[in-house]
């Protein structure tokens, strides 16, 4: 789960060791890695909304 | 994503000699004009892109050298307000819609297909269709200013209610004609990706595709995003005008600031839209011309998927000073300030794919490398205007319209020329002629400088955009634009003279037209036959 | 419009001109503490970009010097190196934290309206600004004073050339002044720069700013937001005065608002309406139904010789107050005084030939305004 977390992470940055690449494309269904993504993402745009909204209070 | 071709041939492009002597085997091709309005080759239908492309880009030079012999002094001298109004609102919309999507789809018909080697788009009737679409549509916009009461004259951002109750009557074909527009561009974005997921040959995988290909994949989802939500808020328009409803009408219980969020929500994207393809153009030419691998290809691939998924949520940074609150202000400033980090990847990426390479400087390359120093100023200005508080002296003002000509000029237009002069050898065997296409060059990055750079100053001293006739200590700076406009709009002439030359004869190009060129393209002949991987070629992974 | 030839001429001259007194070509410092502030950010960030440039642009230009194939550059083969990549992505991420922090609190300041001494509604026209004292009894109109004929160039630019204005709008230095900015027809964008003040004016809503100015002075400014033909000719105007200063002009200008008024009931000579309804003209109905009330149609049509206006004076004494709906024509009502109103009825009613040689009274146009 971790790992998955970390993988997207670095796809949002764009920064990935190759041989972590390869080990995440060879992976069996790319569903596990939309999800998280999908997820992350929201938490992204909640989280930045969040911020702008408290800073403004 | 596993292809879905068959796995293995024997031959890597056998199709591509046997074309010509398949070719007649098919029922015979109509001839002369039938041919080009009915053919459903994605070379041909490339080819109709890129003309009429360039002939909207000509058409729509020239409002902007209207608009710049107008500035050139202060007063009134050749057009009055009202046409002056309707020639910014034509160029924007020209230059747009009808000079650099298309152009950029023009490639695409053509590169794609033989980049994954595909032996054309997935879908060629609609191919044909949505090609057709755009002289309509732009035909229909352009006798809007043949109209009584004249074409649009509000802007090509088109705010509501100048653009609603304010309106000359010719803004229903307007409308209807962006409809047009719009319908083309979904056609086509729905053609690319089902040609990319779909045709790759056998043994390529979606990261082992050109950059080209992936820019233009993530940009068709993006024109498929927001496409359907310009076509909602000029529906809308059409609705306030003809038919007594109060979207944008205060006065009914409409709100005018809603079309500005309805129509950034279209208009960011769209930004990217046009620079992303650009980007994927960038990054094939310059290790081509390095002889070097491209540096951080996934993170290439990585930062374009951010930059599009940043381009939903950062709209309103357009509409700072409408008066939003305080928190929205907040939120859209963090978010476009964030945009800079993937762009930022990406320069540095081909900056670091120059460096310790084996570099030349072939017209394609110069103007990729003009490219990168000239998107990249573009991308500083656009960081300043991010800064929500500074904003309110930079918006509206001629600051502004430095920096997007600097991203869309400079950036998207010379993208598309080094594409032009890095695949004429393909497309017509021979090689442009390289003394002219320098020449173009320099006149270009001189007349674009000249025109752009003073900008920058006469914005930050106070002048707004879209203004007919301006206060006297602008003048200086005016006259500069003006100038380097007229210089950058004549060497154009200088970029048409250079294609018809190369399609008439020149130098013969070999297959691998550039030394350091690899990808799938370089292995069929120059010129490309009509027909190219009628069998697929099997694809090899360079190794590193 | 001129002949080509005599426009080159005339523009190598003004080359000559100008080009020896250049000035301004950076944002203002302005003359509030906010101003300043926005200032400071836009430096700051300007610099910024240009030390960016200055590492990334040589860098680029080192390789592209150093690795020329013509100098038998060999290339070499990487292509990725991680540490390198996270290090451009977090430097950037840190700079861009470090210019957040200061941008947010000078944007949390400008959106501090409260606790003003003076309130003061700006309502943006087609194409001119209109300014109310709330709460003092003093509005009135500001259009631009600049002649036609400068703009045609009949004659020579003067100094202020399209930053003039009738009645400038008139603030007192050291006091919190709020705007309340709207607009009657579409959106316009009051902009001084001096001031640091941009901000939208739109139909039916109501938007904030403020300011606190700390030098007497006069600012020139223009609309910002594309507004319809005459966008480029609605400047803005402010003169800022000491605070005693600023209040006895505001007693004085109480006192005009009600000469004027006064001036509704008596009875005017046909020259008096003549004369005021040309200065009415010329700065209101101008812009579209052009000096010599020619117009410009079909959208602005024609007032000189017009059968439906010389024969029915009651439908275009209604038309002035009451605009068409529909059209570019707005409803004057409430932006002119009935002294103004049937001053232009007047003059358009006898210019250009038109002489039906009748003529409105103000008390008349006061008693309509009032049903």
């Amino acid at each position: 789960m971790w790992g998955l977390i970390k993988s997207v992470l670095a796809a949002f940055l764009g920064v990935q060791k190759e041989e972590q690449r390869r080990k995440d494309f060879s992976a069996s269904s790319p569903w596990g890695f939309i999800i998280t993504a999908v997820i992350l993402a929201i938490i992204f745009v909640v989280g930045l909304a969040g911020l702008a909204i408290w800073v403004a209070r | 994503m596993a292809p879905k071709l068959p796995p293995t041939y024997p031959l890597e492009h056998s199709a591509t000699t046997a074309a010509g002597s398949q070719a007649p085997t098919h029922h015979a091709p109509p001839r002369g004009l039938l041919r080009w309005l009915l053919t459903t080759n994605h070379k041909e239908i490339g080819s109709l892109y890129l003309i009429f492309s360039l002939i909207m880009f000509f058409i729509g030079g020239i409002f902007a050298l209207v608009i710049r012999a107008e500035l050139f002094q202060p007063g009134l001298q050749l057009v009055n307000p009202e046409f002056f109004n309707q020639m910014t609102t034509m160029h924007g919309l020209i230059m747009v819609f009808a000079a650099v999507m298309p152009a950029f789809t023009g490639l695409a018909n053509w590169m794609i297909p033989l980049q994954i080697g595909a032996p054309d788009m997935a879908l060629p009737r609609l191919n044909n269709f949505s090609f057709w679409l755009l002289p309509v549509a732009f035909t229909l916009l352009l006798s809007t200013l043949f109209m009584p009461g004249g074409g649009p004259n509000f802007g090509w951002t088109f705010y509501a209610p100048l653009s609603t109750t304010y309106a000359p009557p010719s803004t229903t074909f307007f409308i209807l004609a962006l409809h047009i527009a719009g319908i083309s561009s979904i056609l086509g974005a729905i053609n690319i990706i089902a040609t990319i997921l779909n045709m790759r040959a056998p043994g390529m995988r979606m990261m082992d595709m050109p950059l080209f290909v992936w820019t233009w994949l993530i940009t068709a989802f993006l024109l498929i995003a927001v496409m359907p939500v310009l076509a909602g808020v000029i529906t809308m328009m059409l609705m306030d005008i003809n038919f007594g409803t109060s979207f944008f009408s205060a006065a009914g219980g409409g709100d005018p600031v809603l079309f500005q969020h309805l129509f950034w929500f279209f208009g960011h994207p769209e930004v990217y839209i046009m620079i992303l393809p650009a980007f994927g153009i960038v990054s094939v030419i310059i290790p081509t011309f390095a002889r070097k691998p491209l540096f951080g290809y996934p993170s290439m691939v990585y930062a374009t998927a951010s930059i599009a998924l940043l381009s939903f949520m950062v709209w309103a940074h357009h509409m700072f000073v409408v008066g939003l609150p305080l928190a929205a202000e907040l939120f859209f400033m963090y978010s476009t300030m964030l945009i800079a980090v993937p762009t930022g990847v990406k320069i540095f990426n081909w900056i670091t794919t120059l460096f310790r390479g084996s570099i030349s400087f072939e017209s394609p390359m110069l103007f990729s490398l003009a490219f990168v120093v000239l998107f990249t100023i573009g991308g500083f200005s656009g960081l300043m205007l991010a800064i929500s508080p500074a904003d309110f002296q930079y918006h509206d003002t001629y600051f502004v319209v430095a920096h997007f000509h600097y991203v869309l000029v400079p950036g998207a237009v010379f993208a598309i020329m080094a594409a032009v002069y890095y695949w004429l050898p393909k497309w017509t065997g021979h090689y442009p002629n390289e003394r002219l296409a320098q020449w173009h060059f320099w006149l270009s990055v001189i007349g674009v400088n000249l025109t752009f750079f003073p900008m920058h100053f006469s914005g930050l001293a106070g002048m707004p955009r879209r203004i007919p006739d301006y206060a006297l200590q602008f003048a200086d700076f005016n006259m500069l634009s003006s100038l380097g406009a007229f210089l950058f709009g004549f060497s154009q002439l200088l970029f048409v003279l250079g294609v018809v030359l190369c399609v008439r004869g020149g130098k013969k190009a070999p297959a691998q037209a550039w030394e350091g060129a690899w990808d799938l393209e370089w292995t069929v002949p120059s010129p490309a036959p009509l027909h190219t991987f009628e069998t697929p070629p099997v694809f090899k992974r360079p190794t590193p | 419009m001129r002949s080509l030839w005599r426009w080159i001429v005339s523009s190598s001259v003004f080359l000559s001109i100008t080009s020896v007194h250049a000035n301004g070509w950076n944002m203002p410092r302005g003359v509030t503490d906010v101003s300043g502030e926005i200032y400071g950010l836009h430096m700051t960030i300007f610099w910024i970009c240009v030390v960016i440039g200055a590492v990334v642009f040589g860098a680029m230009f080192y390789s592209l010097f150093r690795y020329r194939h013509s100098k038998g550059a060999k290339s070499a083969n990487f292509h990725e190196h991680t540490t390198v990549e996270i290090f451009w992505t977090t430097i950037p991420l840190l700079i861009l934290v470090g210019m957040a922090v200061p941008a947010t609190a000078t944007l949390t300041k400008m959106y501090d309206a409260s606790e003003a001494d003076l309130d003061v509604m700006i309502i943006g026209q087609q194409w001119r600004w209109r300014y109310e004292y709330l709460g003092e009894e003093v509005a009135f109109t500001s259009n631009m004073s600049t002649p036609r004929a400068q703009i045609s160039g009949e004659e020579g630019f003067g100094e202020h050339y399209l930053r003039e204005v009738d009645e400038p709008l008139v603030l007192p230095i050291n006091r919190k002044v709020r705007f309340l900015m709207t607009s009657d027809d579409v959106i316009h964008s009051w902009w001084v720069p001096e001031l640091a003040v941009k901000q939208d004016t739109i139909p039916g809503f109501i938007n904030e700013n403020w300011v606190n100015i700390n030098e007497p002075g006069i600012y020139r400014g223009q609309c910002a937001e594309l507004c319809g033909i005459d966008h480029a000719f609605m400047p803005i105007v402010v003169h800022a005065m000491e605070e005693a200063e600023f209040d006895a002009w505001m007693v004085e200008r109480k006192e005009a608002m009600k000469q004027e008024a006064l001036g509704v009931d008596r009875e005017w000579e046909m020259q008096e309406l003549m004369a005021r309804g040309e200065t009415v003209f010329e700065s209101i109905c101008a812009a579209c139904h052009q000096s010599e009330g020619q117009g410009a149609p079909p959208a602005f049509p024609a007032l000189a010789g017009n059968a439906r206006l010389i024969e029915d004076r009651e439908w275009h004494i209604q038309t002035v107050i009451n605009g068409v709906s529909g059209t570019a024509m707005p409803a004057f009502r409430n932006t002119l005084n009935p002294v103004e109103l049937a001053s232009v009825v007047t003059y358009t009613r006898n210019a250009w030939g038109n002489d039906t040689g009748d003529s409105v009274q103000p008390a008349d146009i006061a008693r309509r305004l009032a049903q």
